[in-house]
């Protein structure tokens, strides 16, 4: 109530100050001196009180992204995955990332062409994981008017790999380019290092499972 | 493919919502305000906007806020210098999100903790709604990877805070799921079969609110498991992880 009155008492105040003003002008007309009208601010009425919770927050980032990843010994393939994020702060976010792949055969099962190591169904290469990433800020400078903002980030984290008919504990290590469209969309640029331990091929050994991958994210 | 197109949709739909309502507006108090580049302190100051300039503000990244002048230039400001400038009707501007304030008036809790089941490494997500200052009560799904074995336990637990109101907070808990336990494949052909029981679980842990929105939480968890044969069995959890809350 308070402002809605406020704003009749604004209100009567402008009509009071611009009729003044007119007055003011047509009375000083024969002067050349006073030609230029000195009321011309127009002070907006509408103005909206800020209000904290109405602030569009941007702080979550969503997206796909699509790669090739060396499975090791079972050759290259594509890996496509989905990526959430949350901005902590304007260094700190936590990522989670959900991948498939399907590998392909070992130089053994080709070379020997026969005896497959593994099922059908083992050849799913799936992973899942938490990352922790930490971002170096900066500016891309296309042309002189063309300008974005982008980040060079680390990530490191835990999941979980299923390959070979087993879950493996990973660890995933990463870095990445993101490169902001817009204020809510970006490209990113990534290379990962999922590192599990395996015995698929006999001895037990920590893999590395290295992939390349271009996405694209939206920030909500 | 579709889930591209329907977050694009999202994201046209919201800027379409943002742009047909108006921004909020503050007025500069200080005798300036810098205007940043992008939302991140190292971003340059490209413009300032002086005192007595309103400032419409249009959206919030972390602790920025994306601001448009009245001559329509665009920059990011940090929160410490927003709460420098007046609302419209001249009340110095509030923002109470992202502090330790907002943490006593959470209502949702998202976290993420790694440790040890057993010498196992084990991750583990929880969900939590806060029930009450003091109770909060939490699912949470962790699985432990092995070399012999991958277990799963769905728990449900109800947490007590004694003392909500410092930032060193100890909680203690209380719980019941079930585990599923699964043996290697290698070891299938051994026997070994996949089994599952119900599962209590007692815990005590500690919490410390860190920025923003984060707490990082430490917990010692003892769980039983109820099995059919003759003794039960019990075992041992450590984590240590963070959770956001809103």
């Amino acid at each position: 109530v308070e402002t809605w009155i406020r704003s009749v008492f604004l209100g009567l105040a402008l009509i009071s100050t611009c009729s003044l003003a007119q007055e003011l002008k047509t009375e000083g007309r024969g002067d050349e001196t006073q030609a230029s009208p000195q009321s011309v601010i127009k002070p907006d009425l509408r103005r909206r009180e800020i209000n904290e919770a109405e602030i569009d927050s941007e702080n979550f980032e969503v997206g796909l992204y699509v790669g090739i990843i060396s499975i090791e010994d079972f050759s290259s393939s594509t890996v496509l995955g989905a990526r959430a994020a949350y901005h902590i702060n304007e260094d700190f976010f936590v990522e989670a990332i959900y991948g498939r792949a399907r590998a392909g055969e070992t130089s053994f099962e080709i070379l020997s062409g026969g005896s497959p190591f593994l099922t059908d169904d083992e050849r799913d290469f799936r992973y899942y994981n938490l990352s922790a990433g930490y971002n170096l800020n900066g500016e891309v400078f296309l042309s002189q008017d063309l300008v974005f903002n982008s980040a060079t980030y680390f990530t490191l984290g835990a999941g979980s790999t299923e390959f070979g008919g087993d879950e493996h504990f990973t660890l995933s290590i990463g870095a990445g380019y993101r490169l902001l469209l817009t204020d809510y969309m970006a490209v990113h640029f990534d290379v990962r290092d999922q590192i599990f331990n395996s015995e698929i091929i006999g001895q037990e050994k920590s893999t590395h499972n290295i992939e390349y991958a271009v996405g694209a994210t939206f920030f909500f | 493919m579709l889930f591209a197109a329907l977050i694009w949709g999202f994201a046209l739909l919201g800027n379409q919502v943002l742009a047909n309502e108006a921004s909020p507006q503050v007025q500069v108090a200080e005798p300036y305000i810098e205007l940043h580049s992008g939302p991140a302190e190292g971003y340059p100051v490209f413009h300032v906007a002086a005192k007595g300039e309103w400032l419409s503000v249009i959206k919030r990244r972390t602790s920025w806020f994306k601001v448009e002048t009245t001559k329509g230039q665009q920059g990011w400001v940090k929160q410490q210098d927003l709460t420098l400038t007046l609302t419209s009707s001249g009340e110095p501007v509030i923002i109470t999100e992202g502090s330790f304030a907002a943490h006593a008036q959470r209502n949702f809790e998202l976290g993420a903790m790694a440790g040890v089941l057993e010498s196992v490494p084990a991750i583990s997500l929880t969900a939590a709604w806060v029930a009450t200052e003091n109770i909060t009560t939490e699912v949470s799904f962790t699985q432990a990877l092995g070399d012999f074995s991958e277990s799963q336990l769905l728990m449900a637990n109800l947490v007590f805070h004694p003392f909500p109101e410092w930032r060193w907070s100890p909680f203690v808990s209380l719980g019941g799921g079930r585990i599923t336990t699964k043996p290697r494949a290698n070891l299938v052909d051994s026997g070994a079969e996949q089994r599952s029981s119900d599962m209590l679980a007692a815990g005590l842990g500690l919490r410390y609110y860190l920025a923003r929105n984060v707490v990082l939480k430490l917990e010692y968890q003892s769980l039983l498991a109820i099995t059919d044969r003759d003794e039960q069995e019990e075992l041992e959890q450590w984590k240590l992880g963070f959770a956001v809350f809103f």
